[in-house]
């Protein structure tokens, strides 16, 4: 006789297990109380015994597959014991015997647990699966409590559901699967509720979605957010800008304003080492940079991408422009590399280029600085004690405040958009070593 | 025999565990001889051997998922063995959940506490022990019943009467095992407090759980007399209980015996205890193993050669695979049941429920 040992729930509640460990294989005699497999769940790491003595048929799951609690984990064959075994089937279950030959008890005293859930487990008690026909011309559904509120709740009458559970219980899925066929006529219930397959839509998370959740969570876990906002008087900027694009008209290049702000924010960078740097807590040091690698982050189909313009502070701000055009074209085509994304040692995000004024960015971790910059906009100011008309560009800044103060991201920020104010100051720093 | 003396020489304040036997089960003093017949000796060898072995194929069990949930016993079967040869039949034995041993010599069979852990009530309703309450769950609220029966003895004049309650190193933390002390105090009762410090109250320890400098001292501040004892070492279990029970039997009041131990399994088998404590710790434990200690000294006293122990294990093996099969047969306890014997007669909201219940189970029948 084929004996199916399924995995049980043998830590009050488990859904899940992980194959650590294979004691037995196809072939292989084994008593009952010999270990099969180790496995690693929820609670435990335990050595699963099998409950049978007999050879091993079958072995379900290599070492690291996850098995879900009531999915079989071996098969044995437990010779002459087919009158005795057919016995206690019929002591177990005499109102209705399984149709199959495969003694399927036993498997989990544990799985009888009264929760109509997708577990769907048979029971090892005198509860046996009974047949469709049955359950349809029985006055009342067994279901649990949960299962009779969904059903409720769906305008369907649960005694018309066929329950697949044990002793024909009408369990969860039962009722979602079956939603569509038995509803209640004079249902008040609006048509989304009354099907539930259309109340929701799943979809598998991405690779890339799942780094961006794991990154992001990393960073808000491990870092002390601290941000600081501000906004500034660009003309200045804007007409340098226009000078510029006028300029460079036959060359085939127009600059945004973003490659002025990397080249401001590379500049100060270098009065501010401290936000071009990383915190190595197990060595209890700080890693100082002596590049700086600008990462932009950038709003691609799939999702966030942080490419790299390295060396922004040596590089001209044409050039600058070029790379970060080469890095915009390559996003949309999903053509970045992996040597485009690493190595950043600060991040700078345009939100506004889409939209918003004020941000708090997440910092990307372990950097540990990430400048925003929000959507300009023309605002009234105060110049000379008169109302005037200004360019205002509003900044946002997260810093990691386990390593930067607040007084160092203002003299930072002081530096960055006295740049932005009057551009002009960055030519005159231009070329590094000016011993200022 | 302990006497006073001796309770004065290990008075709880000096922290020094009454101990008989070594870790090799060599008696400490050579004058020393047990109080007990070779074939008791023995005897209680078997019994360890026996609980032992059922523990072990419990957590078997519930890992092939034929069980909901288990404690294990392993490595505090001396104390659970002393005690079920020390209570009398007319003794009441107030469990917490980890007195394997206890409850067998009790009466309760082993195909009951299978069924409990199995989730059948009828595990609890012991069909031979006499004075037994069921598990209690709730830690320490047993302490509070075993000081009231202990009480009830006394008012109904049952002279020859104890209450042997147990309770464990996390349980003294709770407000239910100082009242317990205090009431069985003040009134005398012939409660024997058996505290089962295996060191931690599932994954706390000691340490993190009392400032005390062990758990004997608390009972002194209720001046009740109380022995800090190696709760591995069977003899010194075995004598600290008749002395504890002759105490309490005699009119004086209860005693309290903290019986200093190691778990060497989980906590429930639900538990892990990798996460919390280290393999060094449970190693050092290894070399007091309560049934590595009993089998040495019967070796050392020439007793016994154990040349048939495998035999005796198989045999045991079978007998345990026996009552848990007949478990597992049993049929599932009576919707009744779960209402009949609290009250003589069933408040309405109860009523309710159980015809609610009723209606449930009607898609059955």
């Amino acid at each position: 006789m084929r004996y199916i040992f399924k995995f049980p729930d043998i830590g009050e509640g488990l859904e899940e297990g992980k194959i650590i460990e294979w004691y037995v294989q196809k072939g292989q005699n084994i008593s009952s109380g010999d270990p099969l497999v180790k496995m690693e769940t929820d609670k435990v790491v335990t050595d699963i015994p099998s409950p049978k003595s007999g050879v091993i048929a079958v072995t379900y799951g290599g070492i690291g597959d996850t098995v879900k609690v009531g999915n079989a984990l071996v098969e044995i064959d437990i010779e002459g014991v087919e009158g005795e075994a057919a016995q206690s089937v019929a002591a177990d279950a005499p109102k209705a015997p399984s149709t199959e030959a495969i003694d399927e008890k036993g498997f989990g005293v544990v799985g009888t647990i009264e929760v109509a859930g997708d577990g769907a487990f048979l029971p090892a008690g005198d509860e046996g699966i009974a047949s469709q026909k049955d359950l349809l011309t029985r006055k009342k559904a067994l279901a649990t409590p949960v299962a009779r509120a969904m059903a409720k709740e769906l305008g369907i009458d649960i005694n018309q559901i066929p329950g697949s559970g044990p002793a024909g219980r009408v369990t969860k899925k039962d009722i979602t699967e079956n939603a569509s066929k038995v509803r209640l006529n004079a249902s008040p219930v609006s048509p989304q509720a009354i099907d539930p397959t259309k109340r929701y839509r799943y979809e598998s998370l991405s690779t890339i979605r799942k780094t961006i959740a794991k990154n992001m969570l990393r960073s808000k876990q491990n870092a002390a957010h601290m941000s600081v906002m501000d906004e500034v008087e660009v003309s200045e900027l804007v007409a340098a800008r226009k000078r510029l694009n006028e300029a460079l008209l036959d060359k085939d290049m127009r600059l945004s304003y973003l490659p002025f702000i990397i080249k401001a924010v590379a500049r100060a960078l270098k009065n501010h080492p401290v936000l071009n740097a990383e915190l190595d807590l197990e060595n209890e040091r700080i890693i100082y940079k002596n590049y700086v690698n600008i990462g932009i982050a950038m709003d691609a189909d799939e999702g966030l991408v942080v490419p790299v313009i390295r060396d922004a502070d040596h590089k001209s701000l044409i050039q600058v422009a070029r790379d970060l055009k080469d890095l915009i074209d390559r996003a949309k085509e999903r053509k970045l590399t992996l040597e485009d994304l690493k190595d950043g040692s600060f991040s700078i995000t345009s939100y506004g280029s889409i939209g918003g004024y004020f941000a708090v960015p997440v910092i990307n971790y372990p950097q540990v600085a990430i400048f925003g910059v929000g959507r300009m906009t023309e605002k009234p100011i105060v110049k000379d004690s008169q109302i005037a008309v200004g360019n205002m560009l509003p900044i946002s800044m997260s810093v990691d405040h386990r390593i930067v103060d607040g007084g160092e991201v203002a003299r930072f920020l002081n530096e960055v958009l006295g740049y932005l104010r009057d551009p002009l100051l960055l030519l005159a720093f231009e070329g590094g070593n000016h011993g200022l | 025999m302990l006497d006073q003396n001796t309770l004065d020489k290990y008075n709880p304040i000096k922290n020094k565990a009454y101990q008989l036997i070594d870790d090799e089960g060599i008696p400490l003093s050579k004058t020393w001889q047990p109080e007990l017949s070779d074939k008791q000796i023995l005897k209680a060898y078997e019994d360890l051997l026996f609980e032992r072995t059922a523990d072990l194929m419990a957590v078997s069990y519930q890992r092939q998922g034929r069980m909901f949930t288990y404690p294990p016993n392993l490595g505090q079967e001396a104390i659970h063995i002393a005690a079920g040869m020390i209570t009398r039949e007319q003794d009441w034995l107030v469990p917490a959940f980890r007195e394997l041993g206890a409850w067998l010599a009790k009466g309760v069979s082993l195909q009951e506490i299978f069924l409990y852990f199995k989730g059948n009530e009828d595990g609890s309703r012991f069909q031979k022990a006499n004075r037994m309450l069921p598990v209690s769950v709730p830690i320490a609220s047993q302490l509070v019943h075993a000081s009231g029966i202990g009480y009830a003895m006394k008012y109904q004049g049952e002279k020859d009467t104890a209450v042997f309650a147990y309770v464990g190193d996390g349980g003294t933390s709770e407000g239910d095992f100082h009242e317990a002390l205090n009431f069985a105090a003040v009134w005398d009762a012939p409660v024997i407090f058996i505290v089962q410090n295996n060191q931690f109250a599932i994954s706390v320890p000691l340490k993190m759980q009392t400032r005390s400098i062990n758990i004997a001292v608390k009972g002194i501040a209720y001046n009740i007399p109380s022995l800090l004892v190696d709760g591995n070492d069977f003899f010194a279990m075995h004598d600290a209980l008749a002395y504890a029970r002759k105490h309490a039997v005699s009119g004086k009041g209860p005693f309290l015996i903290e019986a200093r131990t190691f778990r060497s399994g989980a906590h429930t088998t639900s538990d892990d205890p990798t996460k919390y404590r280290s393999k060094e710790e449970e190693e050092a434990w290894a070399q007091k193993d309560p049934l590595k200690r009993l089998k040495g000294y019967i070796l050392h006293a020439g007793i016994a050669s154990f040349d048939q122990e495998e035999e005796l294990i198989a045999q045991f093996k079978k007998q345990i695979d026996q009552e848990f099969e007949a478990a597992e047969k049993h049929p599932e306890y009576k919707l009744d049941d779960v209402f009949a014997y609290m009250y003589a007669e069933l408040p309405d909201e109860l009523k309710r429920q159980k015809n609610a219940y009723e209606n449930f189970l009607g898609g059955v029948k």
